[in-house]
């Protein structure tokens, strides 16, 4: 025979329930404590780290790099704000600002010459010449650092990946697909031809000639009539490697 | 770095589209100023004062990268020179070109620190002298070009700084300074 539900049954069914929840709360304290504790252990210990190694951060890029890779894995950006205690610990913040500024300098002044589209290794390079008083080395995982904290100011900094090789952009020009494929391409030798391009990415001729003309008239390419085969070429300076030197001496002139 | 007679050359002079005019207005700002500066400062250090524009110049081709310079490119960059009044063409069909990598005035100024350093006033010089006595060694003067020279003096007669006269032949063509 069934019994009914009597008044005792619900009610120690309830008290079990409140039993359960004050287990349950009590557990999940306890691991926020102790996740709580761990995270300050954490900290500590990171803190601890970086006071440590303060100059090894400051000073030598790779560390600085791998710093920063180990920072992100546990989700701390030690650029975040300027006044956290990261930037009073390490200075990092300003560091990256004053690069910030330097990197829009040289974009400015070798813009005439490449079109506003700089190599990142050129552009390295250029920041290290002029920072040769400065005692830090720079490297370009800093520079790319820098550059993502200009994009704050929405002027319009960017790194386009191109084949192998980082480019930084300091103008609003777009860049279509085909641009970029001609700029790959490009790379091999610092100038192309009409006829190369048509022939490596098989485009009807009027296309290649196209995309080349805008980048005449954005400034990122020179025409060379020059050679022997009578063939205009179109040269980038933004990848050829003398436009490295060619910009340092533009930098000199106009500093 | 490229030399040419220990003068260092610029590293655009070594990329081959800057011999090649550019259609682009900013790129061919750019191209015809880096041009301009390299004109200047090589005939500076060389002592060049005259370019022919038919004759080999050795700014005008770079044998390195297989590069010339067009004569319309050539006629372009010292037209922008003469523009600015750092060059003067010498003839109407801009067949020969006069480089003041310092201006008739600069000449006239520097000539007047020059005596008045050494102690020339009031004494007389052949242009002769100017141009090639043992005075002028090892300064700007050495060498300078003669027409530059006489403008440069004459400049100063107007001035009441120099009285030029002539003997008998242009070598003895002399002048007296006064301070």
């Amino acid at each position: 025979m069934r019994r009914r539900p009597g008044i005792s049954g619900l009610q120690s069914a309830a008290a079990a329930r409140d039993q359960y929840r004050l287990v349950g709360e009590n557990v999940a304290k306890i691991r926020t404590d102790l996740m709580k504790e761990q995270l300050a252990t954490f900290r500590s210990q990171l803190e601890e780290f970086a006071r440590k190694h303060k100059n090894d951060i400051r000073k030598n890029p790779t560390f600085r790099t791998q710093f920063h890779e180990m920072c992100a894995k546990v989700g701390v950006d030690p650029l975040a704000s300027n006044k956290g205690f990261w930037a009073e610990l390490l200075g990092i913040g300003d560091f990256y600002y004053e690069l910030g500024v330097q990197i829009v300098e040289i974009c400015l002044a070798t813009r005439s010459h490449n079109g506003g589209l700089i190599n990142l290794q050129e552009l390295c390079s250029l920041l290290c010449q002029r920072r040769k008083t400065a005692r830090e080395a720079v490297s370009e995982d800093d520079c790319l650092r820098a550059i993502s904290k200009l994009k704050v100011l929405g002027s319009g900094f960017e790194v386009i990946t191109v084949g192998k090789k980082k480019l930084v952009r300091s103008v609003p020009t777009e860049l279509n697909k085909d641009h970029n494929e001609i700029l790959e391409v490009a790379q091999a030798q610092g100038y192309v031809t009409v006829e190369e391009i048509e022939k490596t990415h098989s485009w009807p001729s009027g296309r290649a000639i196209d995309a080349l003309e805008t980048l005449l008239e954005e400034g990122l390419a020179m025409i060379d009539d020059g050679h022997r085969d009578g063939k205009r070429r179109y040269w980038f300076p933004c990848v050829a490697p003398i436009s490295a030197a060619l910009g340092a001496e533009g930098l000199r002139s106009s500093s | 770095m490229q030399k040419l007679g220990g003068f260092k050359l610029p590293h655009f002079f070594n990329y081959p589209p800057y011999f090649t005019l550019q259609p682009v207005r900013e790129t061919r700002e750019k191209q015809v100023q880096l041009w301009k500066e390299l004109i200047l400062d090589y005939c500076r250090s060389q002592k060049i004062f005259v370019i022919g524009l038919e004759e080999d110049f050795p700014l005008f081709s770079n044998p390195v990268i297989e590069r010339s310079l067009s004569h319309e490119a050539r006629e372009v960059f010292l037209s922008a020179l003469v523009a600015e009044g750092r060059a003067e063409w010498m003839d109407k069909s801009h067949k020969k070109c006069l480089i003041l990598w310092l201006r008739i005035q600069a000449w006239a100024d520097y000539i007047l620190n020059f005596v008045k350093e050494n102690g020339f006033e009031d004494s007389v010089m052949t242009v002769e002298d100017i141009q090639s006595g043992i005075e002028t060694r090892g300064t700007e003067l050495a060498g300078i070009d003669r027409c530059v020279l006489m403008r440069a003096l004459r400049l100063l007669e107007q001035k009441g700084k120099a009285a030029i006269f002539k003997g008998t032949s242009t070598d003895d063509e002399g002048v007296k300074f006064s301070a």
